[in-house]
Parts: structure tokens; sequence; C-alpha cells
């Protein structure tokens, strides 16, 4: 149990998917800077995670490794990922047509969001079982979500303040995040 | 000819992935901890930007408009994935440096975008100039990333395994932080806000 | 020629392209496959020579994981891999051993430690404290061994020391004299 506790830390806070490991940076500088659609996006995201991981992980494991697929990782799994994410489409966008409205673009956007393919590859190459993959992607969904509500109210605050004109938009964003990033460092003694 | 030039030199300035569509940014700030690591990577998405462009610039009309979007990424993820493989075979030290970015070129947003906006729509002439263009506009980036990543980071640039040239005080006691995640947010922050500043692309 | 958007014809292209897909792959596959296994092979004898420079040969036991190495047919010592939990993560440690169980020496072979303190336990200043160190000595000088710990680094540096001991003492319990 407390491993899974540390994976999930782990991936979270220390091995933070978008400030340490680079992957979720297209979404997370498009969709950040409204905090409600931050917090959607982030969700979405995260279950999208979840289930990525159950669905891949078995098929890797009893189906490509088996019959010595393994090489065909990539075409699987992206193309698990982008079906994923289109029933998932539909299915907000019969129940809950505000939150359709509200993620809008970014929805689809989900399918090349390298966090999503990089959790899946990474339950795989560290060699999490079944439980521990799912925990790790939960993880990732969680630090994708928190870095996202952060960013998204720095910026809010940031379209407020007096920034010199080249800074404005990309630059102060990318430099927040380093900052952000650095702050996230301090987690780094945390899974002993 | 004019027309090949532009879709060529549209990728490099005015339309510079990273720089100003801000595509593709996974792989650049991942793996821009070297200048090695900047040529092996801008290498790989040249193979399979040209690639997936030409292949799917020649079967544009055959493509059914409901599986776009799939065949694409079968089309992009094969190519990653045999790109994946000569790497690991023949290149392993640069395999493991770029580790799993290599395999996430497929969700690069410069890849797929370029197929959905030019290929299916162009010639597979133009297609080839634009992947070309993209590339080059991608490697000046991830070059530059890299550059000042490992010069401030390290205190040298090696690259191809020649020490090149090395900055003497700071050698000793690199500012490692640009090593690290953060250093290229800081890095790439700054290298847009000098981009803005010197005229180049626009406001947002 | 137009393009054709009803019916069953999506599905079979897309249907192609995929297989199409897997065929490429797998030709692609068996042509790589066996360079792969090579390098991965030429990199473990490359890693063991740097510990033992007169290895002639290794083998890898299947049950223990260990690794006999071989001079003209005769053992002179055994490596293994270890994997220690440092700062920012797992730390895969290659440990050689003389016939006595003295270290001949250890290499990291992968680790996530902070650049310019962690990550200098890569560094031979610091891997060559090891050689020749016996199992008592295995701990940083602050505990009573003979480690220095780098400076600025002590969690990456007991983390290793103190994996290392950890593993050495298991192997000698295990009766290990080997694989």
């Amino acid at each position: 149990m407390s491993e899974l506790v540390a994976i999930f830390f782990g991936m979270a806070l220390v091995n933070n998917m978008v400030l340490s490991k680079f992957l979720g940076l297209c979404p997370f500088f498009g969709v950040s800077k409204k905090l409600s659609s931050a917090f959607s996006m982030g969700i979405a995201v995260l279950l999208v995670m979840l289930v990525a991981s159950a669905v891949t992980w078995p098929l890797f494991h009893y189906l490509l490794v088996p019959y010595g697929f393994e090489f065909m990782r990539t075409v699987i799994f992206i193309l698990v990922i982008a079906s994923l994410v289109q029933i998932i489409e539909m299915t907000i966008k019969r129940t809950n047509m505000t939150l359709y409205n509200a993620l809008g673009i970014y929805l689809p956007l989900i399918t090349t969001n390298c966090a999503v393919l990089g959790i899946t590859f990474i339950n795989i190459d560290a060699q999490y079982s079944f439980i521990q993959a799912l925990t790790a992607a939960l993880g990732a969904g969680a630090g994708f979500t928190l870095v996202l509500l952060i960013m998204s109210g720095i910026r809010e605050r940031l379209d407020l303040a007096d920034i010199p004109r080249v800074f404005r938009g990309a630059p102060i964003a990318f430099l927040v995040a380093g900052l952000l990033g650095m702050a996230f460092l301090a987690f780094g003694g945390m899974v002993r | 000819m004019n027309q090949w030039m532009k879709a060529l030199t549209n990728g490099i300035v005015r339309a510079n992935p990273t720089f100003i569509l801000l595509l593709g940014l996974c792989p650049t700030l991942a793996v821009s901890t070297s200048v090695d690591n900047a040529f092996g990577m801008t290498a790989s998405v040249l193979f399979v930007l040209l690639a997936a462009n030409v292949i799917v610039s020649l079967l544009r009309k055959w493509i059914p408009d409901r599986v776009r979007i799939p065949t694409f990424i079968v089309i992009i993820a094969t190519l990653v994935t045999i790109v994946d493989l000569a790497l690991k075979a023949f290149v392993p030290p640069l395999s493991k440096s770029l580790g799993m970015y290599v395999p996430l070129i497929v969700v690069n947003c410069i890849i797929l975008g370029r197929a959905e906006a030019f290929a299916s729509k162009n010639s597979t002439w133009h297609s080839v100039a634009d992947a070309i263009g993209m590339s080059i506009g991608f490697g000046v980036a991830i070059l530059l990333v890299s550059f000042f990543r490992q010069l401030l980071g390290s205190g040298s640039i090696e690259a191809f395994n020649v020490r090149l040239f090395s900055i003497p005080g700071l050698a000793d006691n690199p500012a490692a932080i640009f090593l690290l995640p953060m250093g290229a947010f800081f890095v790439i922050g700054i290298l847009l806000a000098l981009f803005r500043w010197l005229g180049v692309s626009e406001c947002e | 020629m137009a393009k054709p958007g009803r019916g069953a014809y999506p599905i079979l292209f897309l249907t192609v392209v995929v297989l199409v897909s897997v065929v490429a792959l797998t030709l692609i596959d068996g042509i790589t496959s066996e360079r792969i296994l090579e390098a991965q092979a030429d990199e473990v004898k490359q890693m063991l020579g740097s510990l033992f420079p007169s290895l002639d040969s290794y083998e890898l036991s299947n049950d223990t994981g260990r690794y006999a190495v071989l001079e003209d047919g005769s053992r002179i010592g055994i490596a293994f891999m270890t994997q220690a939990i440092g700062y920012g993560g797992p730390i895969d440690i290659l440990v050689g051993l003389g016939p006595d169980h003295t270290l001949r020496g250890i290499r990291i072979i992968s680790q996530q430690e902070t650049p310019g303190l962690g990550a200098r336990i890569v560094e031979t200043g610091f891997l060559d404290q090891y050689v020749g160190l016996a199992v008592d000595d295995l701990a940083l000088r602050k505990d009573g061994g003979s480690v220095d710990a780098i400076t600025g680094a002590t969690i990456s540096s007991t983390a290793v020391t103190d994996r290392l001991r950890e593993a050495i003492l298991e192997m000698i319990e295990e009766g290990g004299d080997g694989p």
C-alpha cells in the first residue's frame, strides 16, 4: 500500500508530468487561461489517462507480448487513446452540453496530449503491475490537473498585471512555469 | 519554384513551429539538454514529417474524410516506430538519450498538424517543401534552446564527441539549473520574448 | 475521382492502412531486432569490461541474474545489477565483485538525481572510492566507513552506499559465491 502511495505522489508531485517530464504542454499553455476550463480539462485528462492505462496495460501484456508484437506498441496505444477520446467526447456531448461547450476544441486535442500516451508508456517501461499502473495514471492526472489549476490562477492575475509588451502571453507563461517547476523541486525528498 | 520556396521558408520564419505556432513543445523542452540530442531529434522529426507529408499527400484523394485523422495517426505512428527501432539498433546511445520522446513524436502536434493542414490539401512536391521547412524551423528552435541550456548548464558545448568550446569560469561551476526542466522553461520564455522584441513575431 | 464517403469504404480503408502498418513494422522489426539484441549484449560486455579489464567473456545465470566474469575460462569475479532508491528516483547500479567479495568497482547505469549535486555520483572521483572496499568499509565516513559523500548530495551518496552494502550482504548470506 505504501508503495502505491509513493507511486501516486511520485507521479503527481516529484515527477510531475508537466513540470519535470514536459508532457502535456500544448493544452497546458492553451487552456490554462481560465480557472474553470482548466479544471474541466484536468479532470477530462485524468479520466482519459485512467481508462487508457486500464485498456493498454492488459492489451500489451496479454496480447502484444505473448505474440511478440511489442513493437506495435506505439501504433496500438495511440489508436486506443484516439478511440477513447472519441467515445468520451460523444458521451459528454450527449449528457452535458455545457461541459461540452466549455471544453470546446480541447477535448479532441487530448488525443495528442503527450501526457496520456506518455503515461501508457511509463506504465510499461517502469514494469508496473496493473494496480500500480492505475495508481500512476491517477497520480499523473492529478498532478497535471494541479499544475493546470495553479497556472490558470496565476495567469488570470497576470492578465491584470503590467507586463512588458514582449513578455505578454506565451513568454511570461513559460517563465512562470519555470518558477513553478522550481517550487515543485521541493517535493524532491518526499518519496523515500 | 517561387511557390515551392515560399512553402519552404514558411516553416523556418513566418510560421516557425516552435516559436510562433508553439507546437511540438514536449520534445523541444525535454531533450534539449545537449546539442547532440537536438540534432538527433531534428533528424528523427525530419524523417517522420517528410515521409508522413509525402504519403498523406500521395494518398490524399483516396483517404475518406471520416477516418482522416485515424489514418494520419496510423501512418505517423508507423513511421515513428520505424525511427525508434532504427535508432535502437544503429545508434543506441542516442536512443537512450532521447528515450520515450522518440515514440512521442507521434503526438507531436507539428506532424499531425501539417498532415491535416497542408499535406492533405497540396501536391506532393509542395508537401516536401513544407516538411523540410518545418523541420528546419523546428531544428533551429531546438538547437537554439539546447545550445543555451548546454552552455549554461554544463559550461561547454560538445557535439558528436568533439568538445567545441567551453567558457572557462562557467565550466567549473555551471548553472546546473538549466539542465533541469525549469531551465528549459526559462530559456524558451526568454527566447520567445527576444523574438517578439526583434519584431520577428507578432504580439498575442 | 470522387472520394467515397459512405458505406464500408472508410472502415475498409482504415483496416487496410492498419494491416499495411503491421506488415511494414513486422518487417522492420525482423531486420532490427537482432541488431538491437547485439547492441545490448555489446553494452553489457563493455560495462563488465570496465570493471574487469582482463575479461574475456561472461555468463549470465538465469536463476540468480548474476554474471560470472571469465578470463581464459576461469572465473575472476561476479557482477550483478541492483537498484537503490535515490533522491529523485531509482538508481541502477552495476556491482563488480572479486572472488573474495571485495568490490572491484561499481558503475551507475541510470539515475535521476539532481544535476550538479546527486548526479555527481557518476563521476569517477566518487566511484573510484569503492574500488577494493570490503563490505565492512561500506558506509559513509560519518557512519564509520570509508566512503566520502558528495558535498550537498548526502542522500544520493548514502543511497548508493547503503544499497551496496545490503546487496553484498544479501548475496553472501544466500551462499552466493557466484551464479
